[in-house]
């Protein structure tokens, strides 16, 4: 079914938004990618022809932007961060962890399709390192027996109670 | 009306001082044009006239007083007072180091880099850099893909200005380029893995400073120091762009145009960029071949020419000169027109001539010398660029005049123009542009029926009170007349015969009223419709009735199909006119001509392309000229071309290649190339430009203008010109216009005697006729209207043997839009039967969503085979013949 | 350890504060709202904002109400709001934790924005993995819409403001004002030429003004106690009001710590982050984000505000603080961030584009001990021809790191070179560059 069939009010909601329909791509790229894990060809055609732009258009925009997959992911996308904050306490410690428990290197997917690792930029939460980020939830504050936890809560039900919530950091302050 | 010029825009001017030396610019002007004024030029990469500036390569700091940091000069706009400094140790030393960062990831290629020799990259290196780099670190490498069959990328050698991209979206509005990734991986793709698909106007290759965009088609195959260079025109349509030739000894290796070249500044289409190989086709002809027991067979030049002058001479004594025809190509040039009507009304004594024009630019000149009394446009390229609004009808004019398209995407993008059309267009976004797009006020008319937007829009004006008072007050009957024509038709009549409702009219209405400097532009397709003469008055009586026909910058702009059509006019190539072009009835112009000629003119009244054919069928003309000309081809099977050439005792063709009609003649004579000769053309907007040979003759084929020379010394009336120029000598003496070739035409002015004239008069004839609304045809199920319409990338017989056009579009295609694509249950690529009662084709579909629903598009120039299924009809006035739609039935072959 | 007014962080201080809209209100919330739309006009807001010396938090420090005062006064058509909430500077997490506990009091601080510079829709341009976040403020905004604080004549005053969350897709450098103009017109964030700048032709070319989430969450505030009163926190005349600093590296309790501007770092480090890990010494810190240059254990004075960290060396930037602890290479820690810098290039300058592979390739030989002394002197020329020499000011902010270690542990970077020395590496195996 195409895009537009599917989400035909929400489509109708995002552009009702923006003077000018270009504006509209990058929300209309995350439902593509909600569909089907990544941004297929199909889609971008389809998105060009909602928004009235070429599909090189669409193509050079998605290509700017990292969180858009134009390949499969694993179930689990997980993305650590390596920058500067997070590798003082210890995320490339965290990495090796990951590499030897599922066996991959970044930009790998486990060939049960499961999980993909990468590598990624600050996440902003340089206060509560090392961290990563799975799919739209953060886990922070890792220890090893923390990612075993999260690991297997994934594997086993899809989803984990170690995310974070609201953030808040540290959790009382100035007392 | 009086004429009154637009207030002189004056734009203040902005003194400053550059590198010590003072300069006056326009305020707007950027520090780095302001310096090339001094003769400054400053690096720079990114920067390019045409585009706006990005300022990304950084290459192009300058200081200037009292700002802390450098600034680019290709971004910064002068000021009152400012002073800016080049030549510093500083400056210097920046200039060094952006070039550094530059060459990072350059390879160093040069050798085999096709750019070798006119690199910016390579230039400023000498100027700037060591010999040796610091950069030690492994350099950028992309993978490289195929990009498409006429273009060549080498995107390591790209420098990331972006100037394709740019050009690619601002100028040519097609967006197909697209910088993909980020930071130094940043590389310019079409979309996803795919080769480009474009326009393929070479704009991208042309503007790449550096070598990372080239010609497929002269790839490896030169260094620029060792090419020709020829600044010629284009000969491809009546937009004449400038294009200058490159070639190595007979080969065809590379055309480009440079920036501020010719009308078209720099800017080429498809087929002046990569359609320039069909002169050394292998199959040209290259010499003369003469039917001996039914069989062409060569001959020498001197048995061919003989062999014509007998035959001239005995059908002559026979039959009389009005037995004779002639029929040339707008191709040719001025000078090859103007001494082939001499040939045939002083030597062989006959009006019977007619040219390419016939096919409906005819049409738009009629139009415009009856209302206005010119038969060239009283606007420039110009003005179409500065035009406020700009009226569309009946143009298709991305794929027929591209570079006359360029100048209207310019109006309304740049300079913000409103954009009315009336166009059998649908807007779409596709890899070719649409001008829909752009458009305010769009009305998607099929081509026969585009008249009765044009009747809205009348309508809307005179009920919106958009008359201009002054024509009310001098010619009440006029406007009386018209609105009651127009009161004849409903709201509710043109509502179901456009789809559009009044308050759609009302609003394009009013913005065309409104506007300061108007501009009509007509095409192809209203031109050579049955409508063509007539739509083409009702638009010149809009413009007339908002008051702006006699206003400087506004005009009626019929767009000519082939590159001399206009000449062919101006020529006197045609039954009705004499040189000039003038009335071929009119006394005084056939004592001037005749006194200028010195022999006697035939008795007036010709026979037009379709009569001659006519006759000839009737036996009553026996002998027939054909001129680059492949009527056989072009016209509807019904027409019967065929047969009534094989009646004639004579018939000469000269040609390039043998085409359908050559096979038929009793003489072929290999003509050249425009590749190969020199002249002049004139081009859409009545600008004359000179052409000049890049190569030889091929083989042995001689001008046309030679070839009627020598004919007609070999019958006893000596053409005494050595080369084409003393040509232009005589025609300079008998049409204005003619005298220098300037770079810029000033238009001429309506003639106000013609308005009166057609005020007070003229306007009646078949007024009710050309006002009133045209029905709809009906489309029975599994059927669709069928149209043939110009292909951008093809124009004619030439660009079908262009190696380069060819590989871009091989073969006709139906074009066909989705919804009836899906009625009639068909693919991209699926074979199709189209088939009516005159007969039927096979072909493949195109799905395109600019096709007007319950239309298919044919193009023209792949037609022959179509052909069988069009009707033919003659226009009563103009006699141009319309064939260009017809109802088809589509079926879906296995 | 020393106590201060929070200001920014009060509610969410509270124990079990959820961030709804009647915790909110509960709190005092759209009180400056309602005292504000329709009664005080809006020319005397944005007076009242200069006023109060409120600076941008996002990294420049731009005054705000100077900022509101360059829209054009005559201009008729639409304006656009645009609350910076890309949050991508290394070190930097205030904002999520603002968004993410007290939404409200930044969609009152964009109403209250809008309003005084005439905008009628206002866009949350949060950074795309910030997915909570970017709910949160949905959710928020859907309270406040019902509740008429924002959308059509709000409370009856005929003012509108429409606010609309805009989430970014992996772009560090869509934190930059006009790449982040570009990118919510759904283009490639690169960064526009200025000028012209955002005030005249921003969002589709229209007058635009762009304010971070911090800045923007202090408006309520100055609206309900005054700009005398902002202005005599902190350390007048230049830097008043508070700073959330962002607390990161060898610290013991790092995190997010609102205080005055002028604290010092010493104080801020030892007094509210509880001091080093482990307690050895520190050897370095960042005092504004990845981006502000490093500076020594000799300037744990140095006050937090904008001209005392400038006068240091450094920039107060994002107010994102990292810490680091003796026994930290200085030329890994560069490498790190240069990484990261070379990552979020966005390529539209030559210098800024090449210049940041180049570096980076430079420093992965050095410190992968394939380094050789000349190397020194080229990554000094390169930093000095990239800076002030791009379009924006991340050009300026990639060559901070290499700069600022280069000034103080030079020492290092000659070490891990004397061992490539030593261990006779001297033609390198160069390290590609993956992209
Ligand atoms: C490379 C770069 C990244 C930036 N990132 C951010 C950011 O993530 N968040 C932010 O608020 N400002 C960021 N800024 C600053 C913005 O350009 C702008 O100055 C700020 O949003 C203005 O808001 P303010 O005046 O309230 O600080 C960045 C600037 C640069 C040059
Ligand atoms: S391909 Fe050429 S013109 Fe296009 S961006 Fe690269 S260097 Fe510039
Ligand atoms: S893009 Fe602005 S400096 Fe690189």
């Amino acid at each position: 079914m195409s895009l537009s069939e599917k989400y035909k009010d929400d489509i109708a909601d995002i552009l009702s938004r923006y003077p000018v329909k270009r504006s509209a791509l990058i929300p209309l790229l995350y439902l593509a990618q909600q569909e089907e894990g990544y941004v297929t060809e199909r889609a971008m055609i389809e998105i060009a022809g909602i928004l009235d732009l070429t599909p090189p258009q669409v193509y050079e925009t998605i290509t700017f932007y990292t969180m858009f997959n134009l390949k499969p992911v694993g179930k689990f996308h997980i993305q650590v961060c390596k920058s500067l904050m997070c590798a003082l306490v210890g995320s490339d410690t965290v990495i090796g962890w990951i590499k030897t428990k599922l066996g991959i290197g970044p930009g790998e997917t486990t060939a049960d399709g499961l999980f993909t690792l990468s590598l990624v930029e600050c996440l902003a939460s340089c206060g509560t390192g090392p961290m990563m980020q799975i799919n739209e939830d953060y886990y922070e504050r890792l220890t090893e027996e923390k990612l075993d936890r999260i690991l297997a809560d994934l594997k086993s039900t899809g989803s984990s109670q170690l995310k974070s919530g609201p953030f808040m950091w540290p959790e009382s302050i100035q007392t | 009306m009086p004429a009154v010029q637009p207030a002189a825009q004056t734009v203040p001017m902005v003194r400053l001082t550059i590198d010590g030396m003072t300069v006056h610019v326009p305020k707007g002007t950027l520090v780095i044009e302001a310096a090339r004024r001094v003769g400054v030029m400053i690096p720079h990469f990114c920067y390019h006239p045409k585009l706006k500036p990005d300022a990304n390569c950084r290459m192009c700091l300058v200081e200037i007083e009292k700002m802390p940091k450098l600034q680019t000069a290709c971004s910064t706009p002068v000021e009152e007072g400012m002073n800016v400094r080049t030549a510093t140790t500083v400056v210097n030393d920046a200039h060094k180091s952006v070039l550094e960062f530059i060459l990072a990831n350059h390879p160093l290629d040069c050798p085999v880099c096709d750019q070798g020799g006119k690199c910016d990259l390579q230039d400023f290196s000498h100027q700037y850099t060591p010999t040796t780099s610091r950069f030690i670190e492994i350099k950028r490498v992309f993978q490289k893909e195929y990009f498409s069959p006429l273009i060549e990328t080498q995107m390591n050698r790209c420098v990331q200005c972006l100037r394709c991209v740019r050009y690619c979206d601002e100028v040519m509005d097609v967006k197909a380029l697209a910088p993909v990734g980020r930071g130094t991986m940043t590389e310019i793709k079409h979309f996803g893995p795919h080769p480009l698909d474009c326009e393929f106007c070479g704009g991208c290759v042309q503007i790449c400073p550096v070598g990372a965009i080239t010609s497929r088609l002269s790839m490896y195959e030169f260094r620029p120091w060792m090419l020709k260079r020829t600044d010629t025109v284009c000969g491809y349509c009546g937009d004449g762009c400038q294009m200058t030739v490159q070639t190595k000894g007979q080969e065809l290796i590379e055309v480009n145009s440079a920036l501020g070249a010719g009308r078209n500044n720099g800017d080429l289409c498809v087929r002046g960029f990569f359609g320039f190989h069909a002169a050394a086709h292998p199959q040209r002809l290259t010499q003369p071949l003469i039917r001996r027991n039914g069989v062409l067979t060569p001959a020498t030049w001197e048995e061919a020419l003989e062999f014509v002058a007998e035959r001239i001479g005995t059908i002559k004594e026979a039959h009389g000169g009005q037995s004779f025809g002639g029929l040339i190509s707008g191709r040719c040039t001025n000078e090859e027109l103007y001494l082939f009507q001499k040939f045939m009304r002083v030597t062989i004594g006959t009006n019977n001539i007619d040219s390419s024009a016939r096919y409906g630019h005819i049409n738009g000149i009629q139009a415009m010398r009856d209302v206005q009394g010119t038969h060239r446009w009283t606007v420039s390229f110009d003005d179409i660029a500065a035009a406020d609004v700009l009226l569309l009808a009946g143009t298709n004019i991305t794929e027929t005049n591209p570079i006359t398209a360029l100048k209207i995407k310019e109006a309304v993008k740049k300079r913000r123009a409103s954009l009315v059309t009336i166009e059998a267009l649908e807007p779409s976004i596709e890899p070719i542009s649409n001008l829909a797009n752009l458009s305010l006020h769009h009305f998607c008319t099929p081509t026969p029926h585009l008249r009765n937007a044009v009747l809205g829009l009348l309508k809307a004006i005179v009920e919106n009170h958009s008359v201009h008072s002054d024509l009310t007050r001098r010619h009440p009957s006029y406007v009386n007349d018209l609105r009651e024509a127009l009161a004849q038709v409903t709201w509710r009549e043109i509502e179901t015969a456009t789809g559009k409702n009044a308050a759609s009219f009302s609003a394009a209405a009013k913005t065309i009223a409104e506007g300061r400097q108007v501009v009509v532009l007509v095409g192809q397709s209203l031109l050579r419709s049955a409508d063509g003469y007539w739509n083409s008055l009702n638009l010149l009586d809009l413009l007339l009735v908002i008051g702006k026909l006699d206003q400087a910058g506004c005009g009626f702009a019929p767009l000519a199909e082939e590159n001399n059509d206009q000449g062919a006019i101006e020529m006197g190539a045609a039954a009705e006119f004499l040189p000039g072009p003038c009335d071929g009835a009119d006394p005084v112009e056939r004592d001037r001509i005749m006194s200028s000629w010195g022999s006697d003119l035939p008795p007036s009244g010709g026979a037009s392309l379709v009569e001659m054919l006519d006759r000839a069928g009737a036996g009553i003309l026996k002998a027939m000229f054909i001129v680059g000309e492949n009527p056989v081809a072009s016209l509807p099977a019904q027409v019967r071309a065929q047969d009534s050439l094989r009646k004639l005792e004579l018939l000469v063709c000269q040609e390039l290649f043998l085409t359908e009609t050559a096979a038929l003649a009793h003489v072929v004579l290999p003509a050249t190339s425009s590749m190969e000769k020199a002249g002049t053309f004139t081009n859409t907007e009545g600008h004359v430009q000179t052409v000049r040979p890049a190569i030889e003759p091929i083989g042995e084929s001689r001008p046309d203008w030679e070839i009627f020379a020598a004919v007609s010394a070999i019958l006893g009336t000596p053409m005494d010109y050595t080369e084409s120029r003393d040509i232009l000598k005589e025609i300079r003496g008998l049409i204005p216009g003619y005298g220098a070739l300037g770079p810029s035409p000033t238009p001429p002015r309506v003639d106000p005697t013609a308005i009166d004239r057609y005020l007070t008069e003229g306007y009646r004839r078949n007024l009710t006729g050309r006002y009133r609304l045209l029905p709809g045809e009906a489309r029975p199920d599994g059927t669709v209207h069928l149209e043939l319409t110009q292909s951008l990338f093809h124009s004619g017989k030439l660009s079908a043997r262009s190696k380069g056009l060819l590989l871009v579009e091989q073969d006709g295609v139906l074009r066909i839009n989705p919804h009836d694509a899906a009625r009639f249950m068909v693919k991209n690529g699926d074979r199709v039967r189209l088939s009516n009662v005159r007969g039927e084709i096979t072909t493949t579909v195109k799905i395109m969503n600019r096709i007007p629903l319950g239309w298919a598009w044919f193009p023209n120039h792949f037609g022959s085979s179509v052909m069988s299924l069009f009707d033919c009809v003659i226009d009563p006035v103009t006699r141009a013949p319309a064939f260009r739609t017809t109802t088809v039935s589509v079926m879906k072959v296995a | 350890m020393p106590h201060h007014e929070l200001i920014l962080l009060k509610n969410m201080a509270q124990p079990g504060y959820g961030g709804s809209l009647t915790e909110y209100e509960r709190a005092g919330g759209y009180q400056a709202l309602r005292a504000t739309l329709g009664k005080i006009p809006p020319a005397d807001v944005t007076a009242a904002v200069r006023k109060s010396g409120l600076r941008g938090r996002g990294g420049a420090g731009f005054p705000t109400g100077v900022k509101w005062g360059f829209l054009p006064k005559d201009y008729q058509g639409p304006r656009y709001l645009c609350c910076n909430a890309d949050e991508s500077e290394p070190g930097t997490f205030k904002d999520r934790q603002l968004m993410e506990r007290d939404p409200h009091q930044i969609l009152e601080g964009i109403v209250l924005a809008a309003y005084a510079i005439g905008a009628e829709s206002a866009y949350i341009y949060i950074r795309g993995e910030l997915v909570l976040a970017a709910k949160i403020l949905e959710r928020a905004i859907g309270e406040a819409r019902a509740a008429g604080y924002i959308g059509k004549n709000i409370l009856g005053t005929g003012v509108t403001v429409d606010v609309w969350v805009h989430r970014g897709a992996g772009a560090y450098i869509c934190g930059e004002e006009t790449a982040l103009l570009e990118s919510l017109e759904g283009k490639r964030g690169l960064p526009r030429v200025k000028p012209p700048f955002p005030a005249t032709h921003g969002l589709y070319g229209k007058p635009t003004v762009v304010n971070n989430v911090e800045t923007l969450a202090n408006l309520p505030h100055i609206m309900n106690r005054g700009a005398e009163w902002f202005a005599s926190i902190g350390s007048p005349p230049k830097s008043t009001g508070t700073r959330v600093f962002c607390v990161s590296g060898h610290v013991k309790r790092p995190g997010n710590y609102e205080v005055p501007m002028g604290v010092t770092v010493r104080e801020l480090v030892y007094d509210y982050a509880g001091g080093m890990r482990s307690d050895k010494p520190l050897k370095a810190f960042i005092p504004g984000g990845a981006s502000a240059p490093f500076l020594t254990p000799a300037h744990l004075d140095v006050k937090l505000d904008f001209e005392s960290v400038a006068a240091a060396g450094s920039m107060l930037g994002s107010g994102g603080v990292t810490v680091m602890e003796e026994g930290t290479n200085m030329v890994w820690a560069a490498l790190r961030l240069m990484e990261f810098f070379y990552h979020e290039s966005c390529g539209k300058c030559s210098p800024c584009r090449e210049g940041s592979s180049w570096l980076v390739q430079i420093m992965r030989r050095i410190v992968a001990k394939r380094g050789r002394m000349e190397d020194l002197e080229t990554l000094s020329d390169l930093c000095k021809n990239i800076a002030g020499r791009t379009v924006c000011a991340f050009g300026d902010a990639e060559v901070a790191p290499i700069q600022g270690t280069l000034k103080y542990w030079r020492d290092e970077y000659v070490a891990l070179i004397r061992e490539a020395e030593a261990a006779n590496l001297l033609m390198p195996e160069p390290a590609g560059v993956k992209p």
